[in-house]
């Protein structure tokens, strides 16, 4: 493009093809502006192309500098090289065409008071005659194009010579704003391309959707492309889940790369340091040693055991977790110790204080200010309140479908976010129901030994339950019940045969092994329905007996005695003697699934 | 349990009434035991035993051990399905002949 000629307007014979020349001109002038990202040499082809078509000696195109205090010469060409050359924007006769926003010709400089010699003395050259235009576009003030002596005639301007630079620097301001807006909008979309990458390696630090029936679950919304807040939760060796949850002061990018510093720390520690407290101080310690002034970090880290409900938990900081009891009533968990990255000082030197509680079947929520703070659809607040009469709401539901129907209330798709939104929940309830299985052989004690039949597992029935004393004519009534019991199970003809053998081995056993055939020892049999399982717990008062000795006996050898051990393991899906009750005696457990 | 003795045949039928299990099963094995002194074959009737426990199960085969030895024969007759599933689980439902009827427990052992 540089090498098409540029038609001069004094050469030009008419005025059409004058105009057509002058468009085709300014044409030029944009597509170079467009095709280059070089700024710099299509602003020093712009004056070119204009001071041609003009006819001048010189020409000199200024910007304005420094918040519009100071106009540099970006580009010029002809006798007098001034690229560079900075005047005060307020000052000589570009300075004023840019601050008036109004084209200015000199015609005669020699005679006119408003020209200043000084140049002229510096360089040698005579300055006849000077034409300005200013370049701005909607009122932005970009700058001005001065033109220098006219080569043709009496070497002075004339108002055509005007018209034309005020049409052609117009253009060029138009193609210089242009040029800088794609410019801004390259750099724009690089800085949310790079944004974009930031939050995909944030994302990536968040734990995969678990199961559906894991007892932990997380939702992190950013605000922004990246988030400040951050959860985490995973699995130790043992089953035990660490888990997180932190906000870091501040938004955008550098809370973004704290975040991920102790996110990424507290997934690395938290494998091997099993007390959220200690770790909680090392992490405080690296973050105080490297992480920007004025910044810090509130967190909740912890350790949940499924097993037996019991949470470890420490906070640094961080605003209240919410303890909600399986009776529904909720209680608030402060923080003792202040957040990371302010002091190692204050913090003990065990670390953060720990505390270790039970859920009971209830759950832990923890969550970021965003949550609680959020906007509803009504524009108000969601609140503490807000969030509880959810959780209450939804009590029954999963843990997942609790936090999403908290999160549904304050991000609605195409609305922004007015904090990041971040929120971990720990369901204890199934750690409740596993835990009242495994200490059945001690609610056993209370509860059956007193002739009584509480179902102690969560969703199971008592179905019968029945006390007898250790005397073989009451095995009859107990066949009966069995049969019956399992029959109202659901059980099919050949399984509840099956169960009736089973109960009725499992007694002559205690009457005749545990008991030693003694008739005041009294059995307790209770039967319940467990989901799809039918579990009989067989509890005697006998002397403890060592399970490593009930051993079904070898077929060959056929004698009473160790016959009936045989055939409860043969029908059962199940059977364990319980761990021994505190008061002694023996519970023997058997499962039999109940066949669809 | 109650039970009723016959000889049927030059064989001895020993029909038993009820359950078997830890109540009734010494006397079953005493009845038993008395039945194979008398040097017959013998049909143990079960047509109306709807439970035998391990017991029961024990009796009858220390009853057969008793019986092989002198050279007598004894068969089941007429077991019910919890009987022969409780001698099934005892593995003995392959070493007791066991015979649908008492015509067909005559014959086996004739």
């Amino acid at each position: 493009m540089n090498d098409t000629p540029i038609p001069k307007a004094s050469e030009t014979a008419s005025s059409e093809s004058q105009v057509f020349d002058h468009l085709e001109l300014l044409s030029q002038m944009g597509q170079d502006f467009v095709s280059t990202r070089d700024l710099q040499s299509s602003l020093v082809r712009a004056v070119q192309h204009i001071t041609d078509y003009v006819g001048a000696e010189g020409g000199a195109l200024f910007m304005l500098e420094d918040e519009d205090t100071m106009l540099e010469c970006q580009a010029c060409v002809g006798v007098t090289e001034i690229t560079g050359l900075r005047l005060p924007s307020d000052q000589g006769i570009v300075g004023r065409s840019v601050q008036e926003d109004a084209p200015e010709i000199i015609r005669d400089a020699q005679n006119d008071p408003r020209f200043y010699k000084g140049v002229d003395k510096q360089t040698g050259f005579t300055t006849l005659s000077i034409l300005c235009a200013p370049m701005s576009v909607k009122g932005e003030r970009i700058g001005a194009i001065e033109l220098i002596n006219k080569k043709s005639g009496d070497g002075l301007f004339d108002d055509s010579d005007l018209h034309l630079l005020r049409a052609m620097s117009a253009s060029a301001a138009l193609a210089i704003h242009n040029a800088r807006m794609a410019e801004a909008l390259v750099e724009q979309e690089r800085l949310a391309r790079e944004l974009e990458l930031a939050a995909e390696i944030q994302r990536s630090l968040l734990p995969s959707e678990p199961e559906d029936d894991f007892p932990v679950f997380g939702i992190n919304f950013p605000a922004r492309t990246v988030s400040g807040d951050f959860f985490d939760f995973f699995e130790l060796p043992d089953g035990r889940i660490c888990f997180n949850l932190g906000d870091v002061s501040g938004k955008g990018m550098n809370a973004a790369l704290l975040m991920a510093k102790t996110a990424s720390l507290y997934r690395c520690l938290g494998k091997t340091i099993e007390h959220p407290g200690k770790l909680l101080a090392l992490i405080n310690e690296e973050v105080c040693e490297t992480a920007a002034r004025g910044m810090f970090v509130t967190m909740v880290g912890g350790i949940y055991d499924p097993k037996t409900g019991i949470v470890l938990m420490a906070n640094a900081g961080h605003e209240p977790p919410l303890l909600h009891s399986a009776s529904g009533e909720f209680s608030e968990l402060p923080a003792e110790a202040p957040p990371l990255g302010i002091s190692t000082m204050l913090v003990d030197e065990d670390g953060y204080p720990e505390e270790e509680f039970d859920l009971e079947g209830g759950a832990l929520y923890i969550f970021t200010d965003g949550v609680t703070e959020g906007y509803k659809k009504d524009g108000s607040e969601l609140g503490a309140e807000g969030v509880k009469e959810i959780l209450s709401k939804h009590q029954k539901d999963q843990i997942k479908v609790r936090l999403n129907t908290i999160a549904g209330k304050i991000a609605r798709s195409g609305e922004a976010l007015r904090d990041d939104l971040t929120l971990i929940g720990i369901d204890g309830a199934a750690a409740q129901v596993a835990k009242k299985a495994a200490g059945q052989s001690e609610n056993m004690n209370a509860d059956i030994g007193e002739g009584g039949g509480e179902g102690q597992v969560l969703g199971a029935e008592t179905m019968s339950s029945l006390r007898i004393l250790s005397q073989p004519n009451r095995l009859k009534l107990v066949r009966e019940l069995v049969a019956e019991t399992a029959n109202l199970a659901g059980c099919c003809m050949e399984d509840t045969r099956d169960l009736v053998i089973a109960v009725d081995e499992a007694l002559q056993n205690v009457i005749r092994h545990a008991y030693g055939g003694a008739p005041d020892g009294d059995i307790v049999i209770t039967m319940e329905r467990q989901k799809e399982d039918l579990v009989i717990y067989v509890r005697d008062h006998a002397p403890t007996i060592d399970p490593s000795n009930v051993k079904p006996r070898d077929l060959d050898d056929i004698r009473p005695g160790g016959l009936g051990t045989h055939f409860i393991r043969e029908v059962m899906d199940d059977v364990e003697f319980l761990p021994p009750p505190k008061d002694g005696g023996n519970v023997l457990r058997m499962v039999k699934r109940i066949k669809q | 349990m109650k039970h009723e003795i016959r000889e049927e045949q030059g064989a001895l039928v020993v029909a038993f009434n009820g359950d078997i299990d830890l109540q009734s099963s010494p006397e079953a094995r005493q009845v038993l035991l008395e039945a194979v002194g008398k040097n017959m074959p013998i049909l143990v009737d079960l047509s109306g035993v709807g439970y035998i426990d391990s017991s029961g199960v024990a009796s009858l085969v220390e009853s057969f051990q008793t019986a092989r030895k002198g050279a007598q024969n004894l068969v089941l007759v007429s077991v019910s399905d919890g009987a022969k599933r409780v001698l099934q689980l005892a593995r003995l439902d392959k070493v007791f002949t066991i015979c649908d009827s008492l015509d067909d427990g005559i014959a086996a052992v004739g």
